[in-house]
């Protein structure tokens, strides 16, 4: 290789090291993830074996025969170093050693048994038979709530209990803690009637949003077009802050605005209008709420895009179409829409792409609300995996509804490289080393 | 040009669309520093008693607006001298060196800029839990420079495409390295580039608030969008909205004096659109 390349390569593998890690690993993962069952129970690195009261339930519903339930819950009594520890803490150390000299090791199938090898101790025996009956739970050795942090631990366990090899498979399985492999998350997405709204509601958020995004931008470039200097960019001015004011603040204004105490009511309750949120009380308002939120931002790109190429428009076509007597209508009908056309199918397929997958403005003006109206898929899988009210955030199924927003997202970009004139791009460098 | 139709049905459409946003900005000024009846819309007194979070403890949880703050300028100036650096030697890289594959990575980069990654979020979020960055400033500053890092790449090969390849060239017939060539002769042709990139970048870290919502939800990594939006969401009903605006002037500020300083040149960048 010539020396430029290496330098080329070198000058490229910071930016290289960062997309792979933070671009193409968390594309893969996402399709990973959506195949697991990930979720605040399961945590993240993996898990451990424990058997508790739910999952004996589990087991039970399963199938599992009585015995082996009884054998998980009360694997007997042994005399171990952890449970003479436990003695000594409770009825001092003599006994325990005393004790410990006679039977370690051993295991005793009742407790019954266990209070009569106690009561067997030559030196101060414990007298009081509930004090004797504590004494012999120290010794119960139960499957029950005890932490495996391995498999091999966790079976070994299984071995000593004596549980049938037969019913292993299914004990390990509920145990286990961690997370596992799953293809249920698409099936179970496709089930809940909840997944199909939030595809509506994504259509709905969509369409009106772009419908205005590209209406108003295109009537903003036109309209500060024609208009004196002054007022244009009095206007561009405006309707450009929305655009450079951070997302949070934006939204504190609308919600002031929208609020029960606030511009909209104040001023309706002039005309005897009780106050209410004029943003939540009905689907109807929220959505108008949300498209205009996004809209008044949108519509800002929409107008800078637009207003360039309109610029660039030959000033001579204008002149002459004056002459030839076309009106301002005429003009822009038959001059300046021609002129958009890749502009608007730009804006249009740009923001179709980050409308689809925004959810910022909506997660803080009405967080999917009322009742879930406006409760679209980006914000739908945001809330399953990294923000509910539950508390039981699923990662799993989470990224089963991003997974189909980063493959639309995949595609379309994918499409961007048809639009863009990729030729042009690709120039060759003329030094070569 | 022949005013063949009148301007202004079109300047009371645009006032009446405009009426909400201006509205909302006055209100936001009005509201910061003044008080008024409940019910009314008139302002009654001057007070900087919505300021108080700058002198007092709002006892919310948080550990003082100063220490927010100085999170917030540290998560925006690292993240954009992480992009600008990356950039700026990725941007060269692309524009003019020959290397293997130099079409492939182009094609990933136009890929990668119209790649809508907060649909990553969910992943990066379990990758960060691995990685043990979870709830660190340091890991949402890693992750806000590589969602830049696109953008970055895009404009500043865009700067060095405009550099004109004969000073390049009469420095290498002069016998200078292809690196010397870059760091003496093309750099400073780049500046304009380099400074804008900067500003971007440090404008979209100080406004972002995703990342360090889901990624460092935690009191030591909070920063002033997520200081706000906490406010904000759990105000419910008792909402004082003369406090959350004067906390979003506040965290504006130096949003709006450095758009007022680089107006010219962040207009252009805008147009090219990371927002919806």
């Amino acid at each position: 290789m010539q020396r430029s390349s290496w330098l080329g390569l070198a000058f490229l593998s910071p930016a290289l090291i960062v997309v792979l890690l933070f671009f193409m690993v968390p594309v893969v993962l996402t399709g990973f993830f959506a195949f697991t069952n990930m979720s605040t129970a399961t945590g993240v690195k993996g898990g451990e074996y424990v058997l508790n009261a739910s999952g004996l339930r589990a087991l039970a519903d399963a199938g599992l025969p009585a015995k082996t339930l009884d054998q998980i819950e009360g694997a007997g009594y042994r005399v171990d170093a952890r449970g003479l520890e436990a003695l000594a803490a409770d009825f001092g150390q003599p006994i325990a050693d005393e004790f410990g000299k006679l039977h370690t090791g051993e295991v005793f199938a009742k407790r019954r048994d266990v209070e009569r090898a106690l009561k067997g101790l030559r030196s101060n025996p414990i007298r009081k038979t509930r004090d004797r009956k504590a004494a012999a739970e120290l010794f119960k050795r139960s499957m029950m709530n005890e932490r495996f942090p391995t498999l091999p631990a966790f079976e070994a366990a299984l071995e000593e209990a004596k549980i049938p090899e037969a019913d292993r498979p299914l004990i390990t399985k509920v145990a286990y803690t961690g997370w596992v492999w799953t293809a249920e998350n698409f099936g179970f997405l496709f089930s809940l009637e909840s997944t199909w709204q939030y595809a509506k509601n994504t259509g709905i958020y969509v369409v009106f949003t772009l419908s205005f995004n590209v209406l108003f931008g295109l009537f903003l470039a036109i309209a500060t077009f024609y208009l004196p200097a002054g007022q244009a960019s009095t206007f561009r001015a405006i309707w450009f802050l929305p655009r450079i004011l951070p997302p949070v603040l934006y939204i504190v204004m609308w919600r002031w605005f929208t609020w029960d105490t606030g511009f909209i009511s104040t001023v309706l309750s002039g005309f005897g209008v009780a106050p209410k949120n004029w943003m939540l009380d009905t689907e109807f308002h929220a959505w108008t709420t949300i498209v205009l939120i996004n809209g008044f931002v949108g519509a800002s790109m929409g107008m800078i895009v637009f207003s360039s190429a309109i610029r660039a428009i030959p000033s001579s076509m204008l002149y002459a179409s004056e002459v030839d007597g076309a009106n301002r209508l005429q003009q822009i009908w038959h001059i300046i829409l021609p002129q958009l056309r890749w502009p608007i199918l730009f804006i249009t397929s740009y923001q179709t792409m980050s409308l689809l997958t925004s959810f910022e403005y909506i997660y803080l003006a009405t967080d999917g609300g009322p009742g879930g109206a406006t409760e679209v898929w980006a914000l739908a899988a945001f809330h399953t995996a990294l923000n509910n009210y539950g508390g039981n955030l699923q990662y799993g199924l989470g990224a089963t509804y991003a997974l189909l927003l980063v493959v639309i997202g995949l595609l379309a970009s994918l499409a961007y490289l048809r639009l863009f004139n990729f030729r042009n791009l690709l120039i060759k460098p003329r030094i070569e080393g | 040009m022949r005013q063949n139709f009148r301007n202004w049905p079109v300047l009371l459409v645009l006032f009446v669309f405009s009426a909400p946003l201006l509205i909302m900005l006055t209100f936001l000024l009005v509201d910061a520093f003044t008080t008024k009846v409940p019910g009314t819309m008139v302002p009654s007194g001057v007070t900087l008693h919505h300021f108080r979070f700058l002198w007092t403890d709002l006892d919310n949880g948080s550990w003082g607006i100063w220490g927010v703050t100085l999170n917030t300028f540290n998560f925006a100036l690292f993240t954009s001298l992480a992009v600008t650096a990356i950039s700026v030697t990725a941007g060269y890289a692309l524009s003019r060196l020959a290397f293997p594959a130099r079409g492939f990575f182009l094609g990933g980069l136009i890929v990668l800029h119209a790649f809508p990654t907060v649909t990553l979020i969910i992943a990066i979020f379990l990758i960060l839990q691995l990685l043990g960055l979870y709830n660190t400033l340091i890991g949402v500053i890693v992750v806000k420079a590589a969602l830049e890092l696109p953008f970055g790449i895009w404009v500043m090969k865009g700067f060095y495409d405009t550099v004109p390849w004969e000073i390049e060239m009469a420095g290498v017939q002069d016998g200078a390295s292809r690196f010397t060539v870059w760091w003496k002769l093309i750099l400073p042709q780049v500046q304009p580039g380099l400074m804008a990139i900067l500003i971007f970048s440090f404008l979209s870290g100080w406004s972002e608030f995703i990342l360090p919502m889901v990624l460092a939800p935690g009191n030591d990594a909070q920063v002033l969008s997520t200081y706000l939006a906490t406010m904000l969401l759990d105000g419910g009903t008792q909402a004082d909205f003369n406090l959350f605006k004067a906390v979003g002037l506040f965290y504006a500020l130096p949003v709006i004096i450095i758009y007022l300083v680089f107006q010219n040149k962040l207009m252009n960048i805008y147009g090219g659109g990371t927002k919806g």
